[in-house]
C-alpha cells in the first residue's frame, strides 16, 4: 500500500435503477493504489451493476464514480482493464495470442514498440517463452493459460484500476493459486489497484486487503481482511462466514429463502427479515423495533471500517 | 521474422487445412468439379462455339436445317429458326452463370450490409429497416420481379438488379441474427473495456464471425439466382439479345419443341441449370457443415 | 458386513472421438455402503462425470466400456434394457448441475417431476403423481404450486431443488449428486448441501457426491476420493483426507482451499503449477509427476498403484 496518495476509484453513493429495480442503492466505495478490495456478494446484490458503472458501460441514475479524481464520463477509461469470469468466453477464437494482447494498443493506436510491449506483457504474465503464444489461438492453450492471456491484455494497457470479476472461478482449483499469485505480484510489482468481485471468501484471504460486502444494491459491512473474515460484525457476513466450508470455528447459520426481489425492498434495515440475529429474539426491543422502521443506510465512502447494522452501531457508539 | 509475415504464415495454414478438410468432403468435391468444368466452358465459349451461329441471319446463310436432331447437324442439332443448339448452351452458360453470380454478389451485399447495421446498431435503426425487410419478404416475390421487370426494361443489368433488390431480406434476416449472437460474446465486452468504437468491434469481431455464414449463404444464394432468371426469361422478360438457358428454354417452349419432341432443343438448358444448380448447393452444403461441424453430426 | 450399495471394479471407459479413442477411465475400483456418503472430487478430464455416467449407463453410444458395475446386487453393465430401465432412477438416481439446459424449457416442473414416476408405475395415475410431487416440492423447500411453473421462472437455486424432487421421484437407494453445488451463490449451496443431508437420513439414501470443489465434500461426505488423469489417486475418510492428504496431489489441490484465520495462507495463494491433464496425452509413469514437488526418478517409469496410506486410507504414489 502506498499511503497519502489518493484513491484509484471512488464511487460516490451511486444509483443506477432498471425500471423499477434498484440494481444499486447507494453504495460508495473506494479503492487505493497498491491495495486490493474483495467484493463479495451474492446474485442479486448488484456487484455486477456496480463493476459495469465503474467501467463506465452503465449509466447511473444518481452519484459518482471518479477513477483517479476525474469523473467516469460515459466514455471508456482505459486507466481501468476487466479480467473476467469466463476466459474462453473473452477471446475470440479467430484471434492469435498476439493480436489478442495488441488489440487494446491498436485500438488507442499506441505509437511505442508493439511487439517489444506485447512481449513484456506476455512474460509478466507467466507466459514464457512469450514468442511461443505469439500464433497460438485459444482454443489451443489451456484455461490457465488463457486467464493469463486476458490478464496480459489488460495489464498492457498499464491501468491503474484491474476489475477481476470472479477471475478464477470457472478456473480448475489446482491453479487457482498461481493466477492469483500472479494478481497479487502484479500489486506488488506496480501499485496496480484490483476490485475483485467474488463470492470466494477463501479468495479474498488470499489476496485481499480489505473487504466490502454487498447486500441488496449497498454495502452493508467493509473492514480489513483480517478483521472482517475473523470477527465479522453486520450479521449478513457472520452468516456468510459461517457456511463457507472453510471455516470450521463458527456455527452455521443458513439463512431462510433467497434474495428478495429488486422491486419490493423491505422495510426498514432490508436485511432484517432473513436476519438471524432479528429472529433469535435476543435483541433489545428498541433496537430491534429500529430494524423494523428504519433504514440504517449504506456504509460510507470514508469508512475504513462500518457495518450497517444497528445492534453493531448501538454497541459501538 | 516479422509479425505480419509469421501471421500471414498462420492463415495460409488454416487455409490450408480448411481446403482439406472441404477436399474430406465427397459431395463438396463433385460440386466444385462441376462447376469447374462450366465455368471452363463458359470462360472458353468461343472456342467452343462460333457466337455467329446464334445469329438466325447467319444461321440461314450457313444453309443449317430446321428442327434438326444432333444425328444431322451435331453436337446438339438446331432449333426452330436454324440457329445451333450447342452455340446455345455454350453461349448461354456464360449469361446463365453470370447474372447468378452478379445478382447473388448484390443480394449477399445488401443483404450483409443491412444486417450488420440493423444487428449491431440496434434500437430505432433495427426496427426501421426491419420493416423495410419484412415488407419484402411478405410480398410475393414472383409478381414483385415482373412488375419491377416490366418497368425497367428487359436487359441483363436489369436482371440482376431485380434479383438482387428482391432477394436481399432472407440474407438480412438470418446476418442480423448472428450479429445479434456475436455481439453478446463476452470477447465483445472485452474490446468495448478496451475502448473499442464501433467500426474497430465491428471490423474485427463482428464480421469474422459472420463471415462464415454469409459465404455459405452466398453459396446458395448463387442456385437462386440462376433459377430465378431462368424463370424470368422463361416468362418472357429476359434480355432478347443475349442468350440464356432461360431464354432458350422459353423459345422451345413458345415454339412448340414439345410438341415436335424436339428433346435436343430444351433437354439440354433444363439439364444445365439443373447440374449447376446442384452443384453450388453440394459446394453450399459442404461450406455449412465446415463453418458449424454440429451439422455434419446430425445430419 | 452386508454387501455394499455400489461396487466398482477395474472400470475402464474409452471415448471415441473424431481424434481417436480418448480413454477417460482408466481402472477404478470402489466401494460404496449402504447408507455410506462417497465424495469424489477432482478437477477437469479426472474423469469423476463419467463415472457417475457409467454408473447408471449414460455414456454416448459406441463408448467402450469394461469392467463391472454392481449396483444392490446387480450387475449394471451386462442388464438388457428391460433391466437397466427398471434400475435406472428406481435404484439408482441422478442429481445433475442445475444449469438452465438441465431441465426441459417447454414443459412444467411439475411435469417433470412427475415423469419417471408414471414411466416406472411407481404412481398409479396422473393424480397420484401430482400429489406426490408437490409434497416433494415442498421436501425440497418449494411451495407446492410451483410445479406449474417453467424452468426459466425460478432461481438457480430453486432449480437445483427441483432437480433434487426429480432423482428422489422413485424413491431411489442411491443418488448420485454431479456438481449440484457449483455456479450457486454460496447461501444457496449451503441450503443445498443442508437439505441433501436432511434427506440423505430422512430416506436412509446412500449418497455419491461429485464435484471440483473440494472443500464442499469434507461438510457432506464420509469418504472422499480424489481423481486424477482417469484414476483414483487418493481415497479415506473425508476429514483427514482433507487435513492431512497423502498423496502429493491431494496436498495441492487441498491448499487451494484456504483454511480462512489461517496466517500462512494469508496473501500466500498456493496451487499446482501445470495444468491438468486431458485424457488421451498423459505422461508417461505417474501422471501426475511433471506437477508433482516431490516427484523423483522413480515417478516417471511406472504409474503407482493404490496403496495403503493408513486406517482405511489408500494413496497411489510410491511415497506413501
Amino acid at each position: 500500500m502506498h499511503p497519502g496518495l489518493s484513491p484509484v476509484v471512488e464511487v460516490d453513493d451511486l444509483h443506477v435503477q432498471f425500471g423499477d429495480a434498484r440494481a444499486v442503492d447507494g453504495a460508495s466505495l473506494r479503492v487505493m493504489p497498491g491495495e486490493v478490495l474483495a467484493l463479495v456478494g451474492e446474485s442479486g446484490s448488484g456487484k455486477t451493476t456496480l463493476i459495469r458503472a465503474i467501467q463506465g458501460l452503465q449509466k447511473a441514475k444518481s452519484g459518482v464514480v471518479r477513477i483517479e479524481g476525474r469523473e467516469q464520463a460515459e466514455s471508456r477509461n482505459t486507466a481501468v482493464q476487466m479480467v473476467f469470469q469466463d476466459p474462453t468466453g473473452a477471446l475470440n477464437p479467430r484471434q492469435t495470442i498476439y493480436e489478442v494482447v495488441a488489440e487494446g494498443l491498436r485500438i488507442r493506436k499506441d505509437t511505442g514498440d508493439e511487439k517489444e510491449m506485447v512481449k513484456v506483457a506476455l512474460s509478466r504474465a507467466g507466459l514464457r517463452p512469450p514468442e511461443r503464444f505469439f500464433q497460438l489461438y485459444p482454443h489451443e492453450i489451456s484455461g490457465g493459460q488463457r486467464q493469463r492471456v486476458v490478464i496480459a491484455g489488460a495489464m498492457v494497457m498499464e491501468p491503474r484500476l484491474l476489475l477481476a470479476d470472479e477471475p478464477v472461478a470457472s478456473l480448475d482449483a489446482s491453479i487457482r493459486g498461481e493466477i492469483l499469485g500472479l494478481m497479487r505480484q502484479l500489486v506488488d510489482d506496480t501499485g496496480l489497484a484490483i476490485l475483485a468481485v467474488t463470492h470466494d471468501l477463501g479468495l479474498a484471504w488470499n489476496i485481499a486487503d480489505r473487504v466490502a460486502v454487498m447486500y441488496l444494491g449497498r454495502i452493508v459491512e467493509t473492514g480489513s481482511t483480517e478483521e472482517l473474515l475473523a470477527d465479522p460484525r453486520h450479521p449478513y457476513t457472520r452468516a456468510l462466514l459461517s457456511v463457507v466450508p472453510e471455516t470450521r470455528e463458527m456455527e452455521q447459520q443458513i439463512l431462510t429463502g433467497e434474495i428478495p426481489d429488486l422491486t419490493r425492498m423491505p422495510p426498514g434495515c432490508r436485511f432484517h427479515p432473513r436476519c438471524p440475529l432479528f429472529q433469535s429474539g435476543t435483541l433489545p426491543d428498541d433496537i430491534s423495533a429500529r430494524c423494523v422502521a428504519d433504514d440504517p443506510g449504506p456504509v460510507p465512502l470514508y469508512a475504513s471500517s462500518a457495518a450497517a447494522c444497528w445492534p453493531v452501531m448501538a454497541s459501538a457508539g | 521474422m516479422t509479425i505480419t509475415s509469421l501471421a500471414m504464415q498462420r492463415r495460409r495454414a488454416t487455409a490450408g487445412r480448411l481446403w482439406k478438410q472441404f477436399r474430406s468432403s465427397r459431395e463438396g468435391m463433385i460440386g466444385l468439379a462441376v462447376l469447374v468444368v462450366f465455368a471452363l466452358m463458359a470462360l472458353a465459349a468461343p472456342l467452343l462455339a462460333d457466337v455467329r451461329e446464334l445469329n438466325p441471319v447467319f444461321a440461314r446463310g450457313q444453309g443449317n436445317p430446321q428442327w434438326a436432331p444432333p444425328s444431322e447437324f451435331g453436337p446438339l442439332g438446331t432449333d426452330y429458326i436454324r440457329r445451333s443448339v450447342w452455340a446455345q448452351f455454350v453461349w448461354g452458360s456464360r449469361v446463365s452463370l453470370f447474372v447468378g453470380l452478379a445478382a447473388s454478389v448484390l443480394t449477399i451485399f445488401i443483404g450483409s450490409v443491412v444486417g450488420i447495421i440493423s444487428g449491431f446498431v440496434g434500437g430505432k435503426t433495427d426496427a426501421l429497416l426491419m420493416r423495410i425487410t419484412e415488407w419484402f419478404l411478405v410480398i410475393p416475390f414472383l409478381p414483385l420481379a415482373i412488375v419491377l421487370a416490366s418497368i425497367l426494361g428487359r436487359s441483363v443489368w436489369n436482371i440482376i438488379f431485380v434479383i438482387g433488390v428482391t432477394s436481399w431480406p432472407s440474407t438480412a434476416r438470418l446476418v442480423r441474427s448472428q450479429v445479434l449472437t456475436v455481439k453478446q460474446r463476452l470477447f465483445v465486452d472485452r474490446a468495448r473495456s478496451l475502448g473499442a468504437g464501433g467500426w474497430h468491434i465491428v471490423s474485427r469481431h463482428i464480421l469474422p464471425n459472420v463471415s462464415g455464414l454469409i459465404l455459405a449463404n452466398a453459396t446458395l444464394a448463387v442456385p437462386i439466382s440462376i433459377l430465378t432468371e431462368t424463370t424470368l426469361s422463361f416468362l418472357g422478360l429476359g434480355d432478347p439479345s443475349s442468350a440464356s438457358w432461360g431464354k432458350t428454354l422459353e423459345e422451345a417452349f413458345v415454339n412448340g419443341a414439345m410438341i415436335r419432341n424436339a428433346w435436343w432443343y430444351f433437354l439440354p438448358a433444363g439439364i444445365g441449370i439443373l447440374i449447376v444448380v446442384l452443384a453450388f448447393t453440394l459446394i453450399g452444403r459442404t461450406l455449412e457443415e465446415l463453418a458449424n461441424p454440429r451439422l455434419s453430426r446430425d445430419r | 458386513m452386508s454387501e455394499p450399495m455400489l461396487s466398482v471394479r477395474d472400470l475402464e471407459v474409452t471415448y471415441h472421438t473424431q481424434g481417436g479413442p480418448v480413454p477417460a477411465l482408466r481402472g477404478v475400483n470402489l466401494d460404496l455402503e449402504r447408507g455410506g456418503s462417497l465424495g469424489l472430487a477432482g478437477e477437469s478430464g479426472c474423469g469423476k462425470s463419467t463415472l457417475a455416467g457409467a454408473i447408471l449407463r449414460l455414456l454416448p453410444a459406441g463408448t467402450e466400456v469394461e469392467g463391472q458395475v454392481t449396483l444392490d446386487g446387480r450387475d449394471v453393465l451386462t442388464l438388457n434394457p428391460g433391466g437397466l430401465r427398471a434400475v435406472r432412477w428406481t435404484s439408482g438416481a441422478i442429481v445433475f448441475q442445475g444449469a438452465l439446459h438441465a431441465l426441459n424449457p417447454v414443459r412444467t416442473v411439475g411435469d417433470q417431476i412427475a415423469e419417471p414416476m408414471l414411466v416406472h408405475k411407481t404412481a398409479r395415475n396422473e393424480k397420484q403423481a401430482r400429489a406426490r410431487t408437490e409434497s416433494l416440492l415442498e421436501r425440497v423447500g418449494l411451495p407446492g404450486h410451483r410445479a406449474d411453473d417453467y424452468p426459466h421462472q425460478l432461481s438457480g437455486g430453486q432449480r437445483q431443488r427441483v432437480l433434487i424432487a426429480m432423482a428422489l421421484a422413485c424413491d431411489p437407494l442411491l443418488l448420485i449428486a454431479d456438481e449440484p453445488t457449483t455456479a450457486l451463490d454460496l447461501m444457496v449451496q449451503a441450503q443445498v448441501l443442508a437439505l441433501l443431508s436432511e434427506l440423505k437420513e430422512e430416506r436412509d439414501l446412500t449418497l455419491m457426491f461429485i464435484t471440483h470443489d473440494l472443500s464442499v465434500l469434507t461438510y457432506a461426505c464420509q469418504r472422499l476420493a480424489i481423481m486424477y488423469a482417469g484414476r483414483i489417486v487418493e481415497e479415506g475418510p473425508g476429514w483427514e483426507v482433507f487435513e492431512d492428504a497423502s498423496h502429493p496431489y491431494t496436498q495441492g489441490l487441498a491448499a487451494a482451499f484456504p483454511t480462512i484465520g489461517d496466517m500462512s495462507s494469508r496473501l500466500a495463494p498456493s496451487g499446482l503449477g501445470g495444468d491438468p491433464p486431458t485424457p488421451g496425452n498423459l505422461p508417461e509413469g505417474c501422471p501426475f509427476h511433471p506437477r508433482c514437488p516431490l516427484a523423483r526418478a522413480a515417478c516417471t517409469v511406472e504409474e503407482p498403484a493404490l496403496r495403503s496410506s493408513g486406517h482405511e486410507r489408500r494413496a497411489a504414489c510410491i511415497l506413501v
